[in-house]
């Protein structure tokens, strides 16, 4: 296959790619749009690492092409959802949870908490856990992530993306 | 974090900063301080390790603190933040942690064993107490005054009652020579005493962004991918007879690809093409010598070499013989892989005559070693810099990447980054903790006192051989075994399945004799704490008005950890009788591991470590034959989930004598593998002897 050109909606902005058109988004996010925050995990969907937020749904991204990304859809990835200086308010929860433990998996974490979160805004806990299972944390981090998350499900707070 | 090839060397170099003026540098070479004051003799000070060399006061009022250790998530940044920053009563901003930099750092061995925080953490907090008392010292001077007179806070000394007279740790440097030389035996520490305000783990906002800087983030200018083709097989030593790379060579964005030395090496511009270059490599590889088929217990046994006596008192085969009764049973366990969410990752740059390597590793000095002799450098050419480790767990000690990512970076010429895929993670060099095999035989009298206990344990490392009951009779004998895996550090490490056995036996001797489980403990353990710890547990678990159903049980279990930490935990399980399939509703546990530095850090350790022992108990297992292993992905390997995670409630024993951490990354997750267990066989009233309690394994022990 040949390179071809690309127009992602990456983060409220339009970017522009030339990548192989079977090339992993995961990838092209890391290596061609600099946007390290989403971490290689497996390769093949099983772990939910490298989770980004496509039109609301969370998608591992390195089950997804770069053709297939770039039908217009918009993408958000964790450097999308907030920064230091104005957190999001799952991120805000992760930090006071501390709910992490080396930090790896926590952005598929917050994308997965988010997407859920902007589908239902008051999920039960049984609700979170499934949504999810799809994401490991080998530290297992796992009660401090579903009090974080269940922390802001029971808020009132805004949960939309502050970056 | 974009990095120019004409930066290497000095980049990173969290110590070049302007600013520093002396470091808290002591020498026994000359017993006298800068001043020429001789110090008072001191009474001894029981350091772990003097830092004075790695403790920096700069001009700006800062302190640096460098240590070879790591991060991976265990928390030790924030607890060598919490140390120091209170040791001197600074805020974080005025604290800097330096860790896993081989040119900047002390050579403090490998992040392994749950000892950082005890041995690295507290010797900070001791050597900070002696730099204390010399800041104090000098500022007497500067200020013309009696230490006595002085008040510290904030970096800052103050005469009492003179609130003019004032100065600065950072300017207690001044006219000071760079090498200060001061014996350090003859330092006094000041008094300082560690209150754990719990503070929020460090760089939390930064992970939470997805800011933090992992290994394979990093950009070095002119960097490719770089691989080689994994063998099939346990034994890496394998070579390809054949390989054809006209395909491969072919895919887009490759750089070039080669066979070297009986390998397959190939470059590319990104990870994708990599990945589908060495796919597309047709390769034939020579046959492993060995059978493919493995009959693991025969295997085991008929191959064992008697490798160490543990332990040996009083006559056991003697004693065997006049107890009231005898119990011999036989446990099993598996392989299991550790499985970071990070995979093996390392960004190499070798010149003719440097190497600059950045990984993620537990072991960058033994990195830098394994890189310097690959290369034929010198190590003071090497420089190994642990990026922050996305999870480790003992994978990231003592393996390969950095001198494969230094030999691929030297033989293309330029900086590679290497990246292992999860196959590889699974399956490159075939390490895993190894299955184990574990017989043990006891005599007790009527009364329950166990009299003796005969172990023989079939696995290559013993350290989890460690007495906890009281037996006169005894005798341990480690067995070498000859598996086809090779062995791997994994959390727990051989704690793991010797507790798993040994507690299985204890529970499996009482239920026996209808003794309490749980008395029978208390009345035949070794150390007395473990008693407290016994009904703090049990009385959290609410036992003595537990009552267990057909498909409900509690069971506990007890380790010692090296000597150091002691815990008891208490499971919950339910068990579907239908399917086998166990699901752990509760965990209680009570532990004894000294001071606490962080109570958010220890307890998000503990937990991680109980989970594990959910894991290792019920669903962790690499299934391998002769000659190669079939997990290649989470697909074949199931890891703990959110859907497997109880309530876990903990309690520490209430420490009179404070003292130094002792350290709890890793003992949590024995006892918990013990404890389900036996709340499984409570639960379905059979005995399994074999991890993990799958539900196949559960099913047809209730068939049985």
């Amino acid at each position: 296959m040949a390179k071809r050109d690309f127009r992602l909606l990456v983060n409220g902005k339009t970017r522009n790619v030339t990548a192989e058109p079977d090339e992993p988004l995961l990838w092209v996010l890391r290596d061609r749009l600099g946007l390290k925050g989403t971490k290689f995990g497996c390769g093949a969907g099983m772990c939910g690492t490298c989770k980004v937020l496509v039109d609301g749904e969370a998608w591992p991204s390195c089950r997804l092409t770069v053709s297939a990304a770039a039908r217009g859809q918009k993408i958000l990835t964790i450097e999308g959802l907030g920064t230091p200086e104005r957190l999001s308010a799952i991120q805000k929860a992760f930090v006071q949870h501390g709910a992490f433990g080396c930090g790896y998996c926590t952005a598929g974490m917050i994308v997965a908490a988010t997407a859920l979160l902007m589908r239902k805004r008051n999920p039960t806990r049984s609700e979170i856990i499934a949504a999810m299972d799809g994401n490991l944390c080998r530290c297992a981090a796992y009660p401090d992530i579903l009090a974080a998350i269940e922390e802001v499900a029971a808020s009132t707070e805004e949960i939309e993306p502050t970056a | 974090m974009k990095i120019s090839r004409r930066q290497l060397l000095v980049g990173a170099g969290a110590l070049g900063g302007a600013g520093l003026i002396y470091g808290l540098r002591f020498s026994g070479d000359a017993p006298v301080s800068a001043a020429g004051v001789t110090a008072p003799a001191a009474p001894p000070v029981d350091l772990a390790r003097d830092y004075t060399d790695w403790l920096i006061v700069g001009r700006d009022g800062t302190v640096t603190a460098c240590t070879g250790r790591v991060e991976m998530g265990q928390g030790l940044e924030t607890v060598l933040y919490n140390l120091v920053s209170q040791a001197f009563d600074l805020p974080n901003e005025r604290v800097r942690i330096v860790l896993g930099d081989t040119d900047t750092c002390p050579d403090d061995g490998t992040t392994i064993g749950s000892c950082a925080t005890s041995e690295v953490g507290w010797g900070y907090w001791l050597t900070c107490g002696r730099a204390r008392a010399e800041l104090a010292r000098l500022a007497a001077l500067a200020l013309e005054c009696g230490e006595e007179e002085l008040i510290y806070s904030g970096g800052l000394y103050r005469v009492a009652n003179d609130e003019s007279r004032a100065i600065g740790i950072g300017a207690l440097g001044d006219g000071v020579p760079r090498e200060a030389v001061i014996d350090p035996a003859a330092m006094p520490a000041a008094e300082l005493e560690y209150v754990d305000r719990g503070t929020l783990r460090i760089g939390g906002e930064e992970i939470v962004t997805g800011r933090r800087i992992y290994a394979g983030d990093l950009e070095v200018e002119g960097c490719v991918y770089g691989g080689m083709l994994l063998p099939p097989y346990h034994d890496h030593s394998t070579k390809i007879l054949d390989a054809d790379l006209a395909a491969a060579s072919e895919i887009p964005g490759v750089v070039s690809i080669e066979k070297h030395r009986g390998e397959v090496r190939a470059y590319a511009e990104s990870y994708p093409a990599l990945d589908k270059a060495l796919a597309a490599v047709e390769v034939s590889w020579r046959k492993p010598a060995r059978p493919e088929q493995l009959d693991l217990v025969n295997e085991i046994r008929d191959g064992r070499k008697l490798k160490e006596v543990i332990e040996e008192r009083g006559d056991l085969e003697r004693e065997l013989g006049r107890c009231d009764r005898v119990f011999t049973e036989t446990y099993q366990t598996q392989f299991a892989s550790t499985t970071p969410m990070e995979t093996e990752t390392a960004v190499a740059d070798v010149t003719s005559d440097r190497a600059t390597v950045w990984v993620s590793t537990q072991s960058p000095f033994l990195d830098r070693e394994k890189i310097a002799r690959r290369l034929k450098l010198e190590e003071s050419a090497v420089r190994v810099i642990s990026t922050k480790v996305g999870g480790a767990f003992g994978a990231k000690a003592g393996h390969r990447v950095a001198d494969e990512a230094a030999a691929l970076s030297k033989r293309i010429g330029r900086p590679v980054k290497l990246v292992y895929s999860r196959r590889d993670q699974f399956q490159r060099f075939s390490r895993y903790k190894e299955a184990v095999i574990i017989d043990l035989r006891s005599g007790v009298d009527r009364d329950g006192r166990l009299r003796a206990l005969g172990i023989d344990v079939m696995q290559d490392h013993g350290d989890g051989l460690v007495e906890v009951y009281a037996v006169p009779h005894v005798r341990t004998n480690l067995y070498e075994t000859d598996l086809p895996a090779w062995h791997a550090t994994m959390r727990g490490t051989s704690f793991s399945p010797d507790c798993f056995a040994l507690e299985s036996h204890i529970d499996s001797v009482a239920r026996q004799m209808d003794f309490d489980p749980v008395e029978f403990r208390k009345q035949n353990v070794t150390l007395a704490s473990f008693r407290p710890l016994l009904d703090a547990c049990a009385e959290m678990a609410g036992y003595a008005n537990y009552q267990r159903s057909d498909d409900r049980g509690l069971g506990f279990a007890i380790c010692n950890h090296g000597g150091r930490q002691l815990g008891v935990v208490c499971a919950e399980v339910s068990v579907d009788r239908t399917t086998g399939e166990v699901k752990v509703e509760h965990l209680w546990a009570a532990y004894d591991i000294g001071t606490i530095i962080n109570r958010n850090t220890a307890l998000a350790n503990i937990r991680g470590a109980m989970i594990w022992g959910i894991g290792y108990a019920l669903f962790e297992e690499v299934a391998i034959d002769g000659h190669r292993a079939h997990a290649s992905g989470f697909e074949h390997y199931r890891l703990p989930r959110f859907s497997d995670v109880p309530p876990i409630e903990v309690a520490f024993l209430d420490n009179q004598a404070p003292g130094s951490p002792r350290g709890c990354g890793e003992m949590p997750l024995v006892p918990t593998t013990g404890a389900i267990c036996n709340a499984v066989c409570n639960a379905i009233g059979v005995r399994i002897h074999q991890l993990p309690f799958t539900p196949e394994r559960v099913k047809s022990a209730l068939e049985a």
